[in-house]
């Protein structure tokens, strides 16, 4: 059975539509990467599936259940990482843990929780005390300490630093290991394409793109990208008579976005070969789903 | 039962909170007893000094021991329960607790059970200064009407702390009303200043607001020989028509998810 099922999801705050009919469904040990820009349904959609909003219209089950009418038993079965959610600066790590824990039937153990997020050695901290990626992994503890089915993250790695967000790729690789099911949101594309087994893109209240991002990412009508530095005084106009793909150069970096890349690359090392030119650092991007993102929602798809 | 536990475990930690907190330490437990002190070595000259009130007139030093108990029963309960619930609110702390299974019951209980150990703490303390220190009767025929209102006080200044949180929408506002409050009416409660010296017209005023009534109570169950049991209807009428209204606003308004506009 799905994790979650929604259909024809619909939402309206007075005349304004948020959400305009969507449908997803969202497998049990799957994580789900929910995606879009600021504004297009992203925080409505999540807290209708946490309970928090009631929906106008439309078909909604979370682990079998009506999320619009929350109950205690599911509660205990689904565990939240909320954006802007502060703990209490003053308990410490272990107290906040403990005071979470209470609420459930049965919880995981608070140094094994603590273990998981890595956060063992913070555990006599107070909440004050600890950085921005700390308090983070404390917001994921503090959902994993009822040992839930199904979590939400909601943007669990905003403001960390690259070392503290792969510490957080692999925590949520070990979440699905232990069988969670995950449902997370974030801006950040590498983390969707990294850690989830299917996205979807929501846009002005609609889903416009749905599947596994390397899917996704091939069926994406963005071009292949490219980029290479030219020797010093290697003019560009050469370049230019050679190759057919729009050029672009930034700095000493020379990008071409190739929709038939095969014939752009012969084009531009034939053409390399044959006066002797040293193509420093060739490579060429295939797109990811950052560029099927800015594809879908960039500015030429608002008003 | 298992949910009465649930509300003694978070009464417990927010009562470990309170007492990290500085501000909870300084202005709500230690201020007050730093007043009771100045006031009874300022303001009475000796202990035949005397002061009128309701019932009739009663030692300085007793006026000021009961009158200071009602100033930090309201900061324990409406000053600590408006900072802290709106602090919990806008900072999500609230909305994050919503959200696990906990019933909210036992989230409102644990924050009363806290305020009510903070007014027993306060109580003692203050009583146990006048007593000692400055040479207060507590009259045994009154003891029961004392804890009635020390009791009655906690309720209805707890009711008022939740419901003013419905216009608190910034941990700013939480922040000056509270005190505020409980500061200015202090003047016209017969807590800072007996309302003897008071204009007629200003201690009208005060009659109005329950902390007039709870000082008023307080007053009488340390006078001896006065009130008979030390309670009085219209102190106790007032005050349980403040705590009606406290309860009936935060039952219907009370919000649990921030409401300042986000930035």
């Amino acid at each position: 059975m799905a994790a979650i099922e929604v259909q024809g999801l619909r939402k309206s705050y007075g005349a304004t539509e948020v959400l305009r009919g969507i449908d997803f469904e969202v497998q049990a040990n799957e994580v789900f990467g929910f995606l879009g820009p600021n504004g297009a349904g992203k925080t409505t959609t999540i807290e209708i599936l946490e309970g928090y909003r009631e929906r106008s219209s439309g078909e909604v089950s979370v682990l079998g259940a009506d999320p619009g009418r929350p109950t205690r038993a599911w509660r205990e079965r689904i565990g939240l990482v909320l954006q802007q959610c502060e703990l209490n600066p003053l308990l410490t790590v272990a107290e906040t843990l403990a005071l979470f824990s209470s609420f459930y039937p049965s919880p995981r153990p608070v140094d094994e929780t603590l273990d998981l997020v890595g956060l063992g050695d913070r555990r006599d901290s107070r909440v004050a005390a600890l950085s921005g990626g700390q308090r983070r992994r404390l917001d994921v503890a503090v959902a994993l300490v009822g040992d839930p089915q199904l979590l939400f993250l909601d943007e669990p790695t905003t403001g960390f630093d690259p070392s503290a967000r792969r510490g957080a790729w692999n925590m949520i690789e070990r979440l699905k290991e232990l069988g969670k099911t995950i449902f997370l949101t974030t801006h950040y594309m590498d983390e969707a394409q990294q850690l989830s087994d299917r996205v979807a893109i929501i846009r002005d209240g609609e889903i416009v793109a749905l599947g596994p991002p390397s899917e996704l990412a091939a069926a994406g009508e963005a071009e292949t990208v490219v980029s290479f530095r030219l020797p010093n005084g290697t003019p560009i106009a050469a370049l230019r008579a050679n190759v057919d793909a729009p050029i672009r150069t930034t700095g000493g970096l020379v990008s071409l976005r190739a929709t038939n890349p095969q014939h752009t690359l012969y084009q531009l090392t034939s053409w390399a070969e044959r006066e002797g030119i040293q193509l420093v650092g060739l490579q060429a991007n295939r797109p990811g789903l950052e560029d099927v993102f800015l594809e879908l929602t960039g500015d030429g798809h608002h008003g | 039962m298992a949910d009465l536990r649930l509300a003694l475990t978070q009464a417990r930690y927010a009562l470990v909170t309170s007492f990290r907190n500085p501000r909870t330490v300084v202005f709500q437990m230690a201020f007050p007893v730093i007043l009771l002190i100045l006031f009874n070595s300022i303001f009475t000259q000796g202990a035949d000094e005397t002061v009128r009130f309701s019932g009739g007139r009663i030692t300085a030093a007793a006026y000021f021991t009961a009158g200071l108990a009602a100033y930090a029963i309201a900061l324990s309960t409406f000053t600590n329960l408006a900072i802290g619930l709106t602090m919990q609110r806008e900072t999500g702390q609230l909305k994050r607790l919503r959200g696990t299974p906990m019933p909210s019951w036992t989230f409102v209980a644990g924050q009363l059970m806290r305020s009510s150990v903070l007014v027993l703490i306060m109580v003692v303390a203050l009583l146990a200064i006048g007593v000692i220190a400055f040479g207060v009767d507590l009259p045994a025929e009154h003891l029961v009407g004392l804890l009635v209102y020390v009791a009655l006080g906690t309720a209805t200044f707890a009711a008022l702390g939740m419901a003013v949180t419905v216009v608190t929408t910034t941990v700013d506002s939480a922040s000056t009303i509270g005190p505020f409050a409980v500061v200015m009416l202090s003047f016209i409660s017969g807590v800072f200043i007996s309302v003897d010296n008071l204009p007629n017209w200003l201690e009208t005023v005060g009659k109005v607001f329950p902390l007039y009534h709870l000082a008023d109570g307080l007053q009488t169950c340390l006078a001896s020989g006065v009130g008979g049991t030390g309670l009085d209807a219209s102190n106790v009428g007032v005050l349980a028509v403040w705590g009606l209204i406290g309860v009936s606003i935060a039952v219907r308004r009370f919000h649990w998810e921030p409401q300042a506009a986000p930035a």
